[in-house]
């Protein structure tokens, strides 16, 4: 009968002391994973941040300024354009190009 | 040994020299103590419980806001309008900013800087001890913030905010819009479309330690929902060169102010929608109500030539003539109810399509006088005119069209070249899709449509298909819209000009041009309308000064889009200026 109720003591008192770990564990895990998800949240609003700045670098005024002035380009007019289509057909049909709508 | 034997109770040895009562009452007394105990522990446990349990929660828990993202507003390829970026608002304690040691002079003055603000407008800011938050500057870029958090000056403090970008700057102003501080649209879409693009903060609880570390969650999370992303139709490309041109005609011809519109003639998406003069939604400081109007939408005029191929399509569509019915507007001249109208020149007798291309006041009155007040009021009506569009869009205008029960017989006149009802911009354009489209009037958005819309047939295939021809040679030579003509793709389009309405009257001197029409004629993929504001250098007609725009716009918004040319290519009209009647 004591030998039991010794047994049973030791097995309360590794099982309390278990639970103090797991708690302790769940604590330092969950600090972790807010760590991590605060993280998640700052890198994608960094993300975003960097994403409209890259617009910003893009934007057709930005563009446009560059192409004429940086590398000396001009816009396509379709008179030095060719054009092709699917099946080897002129683009300009005979009738358009008599201007009859 | 005898001894006499004593009862232990009765023993003399033990009896107590002190009175019984004495004990009782220590026996009592402490009696009396435990059941105060446990009176205190069933109210603490029982009675008082959900105070307690509160007051201990208000020391460890606590509600942490989970912020949620404004949506963004991307155009119709997925390339942002608007978008969130987090910023910094610094405040601070007045009290608590030591101002009169000199490491602090110093960093204040490194502080002001930052902040792009003169020392005395900080320093006043900072004067006032007695309050104990005072918002120094809000909506700071974010590495300015972290800067200032570098300095660390006592007293100063700052919270994470979020502020609205716009790349597209003042091109795309007005469809865009902006927001306040408080991150709620004020303006365009973020306007309309604010419950959308609002997202909704979550929230959840935790327990923290001592040092402010969150140790545990308490109970269900509630997690942020972010905002929905709007994708319009908005072509930016598109935006941006319409914009410009619209500028640098504004400048050329010192007008007071000017509107584009684009809208692809299939599925009434609005590709571009430009206004100027503009702002800049992220510096609004100085703006002003001229900058802020949306006028393609909130300004109303009389359309005048432009309503012409409209009564046209009506009078083919009912019958009453023929595209080569002869109509005699000889002498350029006719008196109705007590006016005269007249046209700029004696164009002798002209068929419909001469009506059109010459853009004949008197013309248009004749064909109108073979039609009954309630014929032209339905196609009105069916086109949009007097209605309110069905855009959502914050402030658009409805135009006036008064019922025809009222129409006088000069006011049937004048209606059929355009006075007597108004419209914006923007309803001109859409209406001019009921010939872009086979005679389906279509609804226009600002929503990239992902379906084909359905659209109101007004008029036939064949009668949309002749008032095109007719808007091919109102464009083409001898027209008065020859100025708009792009290199490689046929265009066809209506210019218009009237005397600007002040007060009662119309005023001198002061003129609004225009020019509505779509491309390529035969198959029309867009439909552009501009309208010039008061030009004021040299020449005011439609087709000179808004007509260029409408053709440089078309001919880069078809490059854009990929649109074959479906003209030879070769310079081919000589473009001389027809005058045109007001």
């Amino acid at each position: 009968m004591t030998r039991i109720s010794a047994m049973l003591l030791v097995a309360v008192m590794a099982s309390a002391l278990y639970l103090v770990h797991t708690q302790y564990e769940s604590r330092r895990l969950f600090t972790e994973l807010d760590r991590a998800v605060a993280q998640a949240r700052q890198l994608d609003t960094e993300h975003q941040r960097l994403q409209v700045e890259k617009r910003a670098q893009a934007t057709p005024l930005r563009v446009e300024r560059l192409a004429r002035d940086r590398l000396h380009m001009r816009s396509a007019t379709p008179a030095i354009t060719q054009y092709v289509t699917d099946d080897g057909s002129p683009v300009v049909s005979a009738a358009a190009a008599g201007g009859r709508p | 040994m005898s001894s006499r034997s004593v009862n232990y109770t009765s023993s003399p040895l033990l009896a107590s020299k002190t009175p019984v009562w004495r004990s009782k009452f220590i026996v009592a007394a402490v009696a009396l103590g435990f059941v105060g105990l446990a009176a205190r522990a069933a109210y603490v446990q029982v009675v008082g419980n959900e105070f307690f349990q509160r007051q201990g929660e208000v020391r460890f828990a606590r509600t942490l806001e989970l912020p949620a993202n404004r949506g963004r507003i991307l155009d119709r390829n997925g390339l942002i309008l608007a978008s969130s970026v987090p910023a910094a608002s610094i405040w601070a304690i007045p009290e608590d900013v030591e101002n009169d040691k000199p490491e602090v002079k110093a960093k204040l003055k490194e502080l002001a800087r930052l902040l792009e603000m003169p020392l005395p407008a900080l320093n006043a800011k900072l004067a006032d001890e007695d309050k104990t938050f005072v918002w120094i500057k809000r909506q700071l870029d974010w590495d300015v913030g972290q800067k200032i958090a570098a300095l660390n000056i006592k007293g100063i403090y700052q919270r994470k905010e979020y502020k609205r970008q716009y790349p597209e700057g003042e091109a795309a102003a007005h469809v865009v819009g902006f927001t306040d501080v408080e991150d709620h649209g004020q303006e365009g879409m973020e306007l309309a479309f604010d419950k959308d693009l609002a997202g909704k903060p979550g929230s959840r609880r935790v327990i923290k330690d001592r040092l402010g570390r969150v140790v545990e969650g308490v109970g269900a999370e509630v997690p942020p929902v972010d905002g929905k992303d709007m994708q319009l139709s908005i072509d930016s490309k598109v935006q941006f060169f319409a914009y410009q041109k619209l500028r640098d005609t504004v400048a050329a011809h010192k007008a007071k102010a000017g509107s584009v519109v684009v809208l692809d003639a299939h599925t009434g998406e609005v590709l571009a929608l430009a206004n100027y003069p503009s702002y800049d939604p992220g510096n609004r400081r100085n703006l002003t109500g001229e900058q802020l109007r949306n006028r393609a939408l909130t300004d109303v005029f009389e359309p005048g030539s432009t309503m012409k191929p409209i009564t046209i399509g009506m009078a083919l569509e009912l019958g009453r003539v023929r595209h080569d019915t002869v109509i005699d507007t000889t002498p350029g001249r006719f008196a109705i109810g007590g006016f005269n109208i007249s046209d700029t020149h004696n164009y002798g007798v002209l068929t419909v399509d001469g009506v059109i291309q010459k853009s004949s006041n008197v013309g248009a009155l004749k064909v109108a006088q073979r039609m009954s007040p309630q014929e032209m009021w339905n196609v009105h009506t069916a086109l949009g005119y007097g209605q309110k569009p069905q855009i959502a869009f914050p402030g658009a205008a409805s135009g006036r069209l008064r019922p025809w029960k009222n129409w006088k017989p000069v006011e049937q006149a004048t209606m059929s070249y355009g006075y007597g009802l108004s419209a914006s911009l923007f309803q001109m354009a859409r209406s001019y899709t009921v010939f872009s489209n086979d005679g389906m009037v279509i609804p226009a958005t600002m929503l990239k449509a992902s379906g084909s819309p359905v659209g109101t047939p007004v008029f036939s295939p064949k009668t949309a298909s002749q008032v095109r021809h007719m808007l091919w040679l109102a464009a083409g030579p001898g027209g008065t819209g020859q100025k708009a003509q792009t290199v490689g793709y046929s265009i066809g389009g209506k210019s218009g000009t009237a005397r600007k309405q002040v007060g009662k009257s119309y005023a001198a001197g002061k003129y609004r041009a225009w020019f509505t029409g779509m491309a390529p004629i035969d198959k029309p993929r867009i439909i552009v309308a501009v309208m010039i504001d008061e030009p004021s250098a040299g020449s005011y007609y439609g087709g000179t000064v808004a007509g260029p725009v409408f053709g440089e716009v078309v001919q880069q918004t078809l490059r854009m889009m990929g649109v074959a040319p479906d003209m030879a290519v070769k310079p081919q009209i000589v473009a001389n200026a027809v005058e045109e009647p007001l």
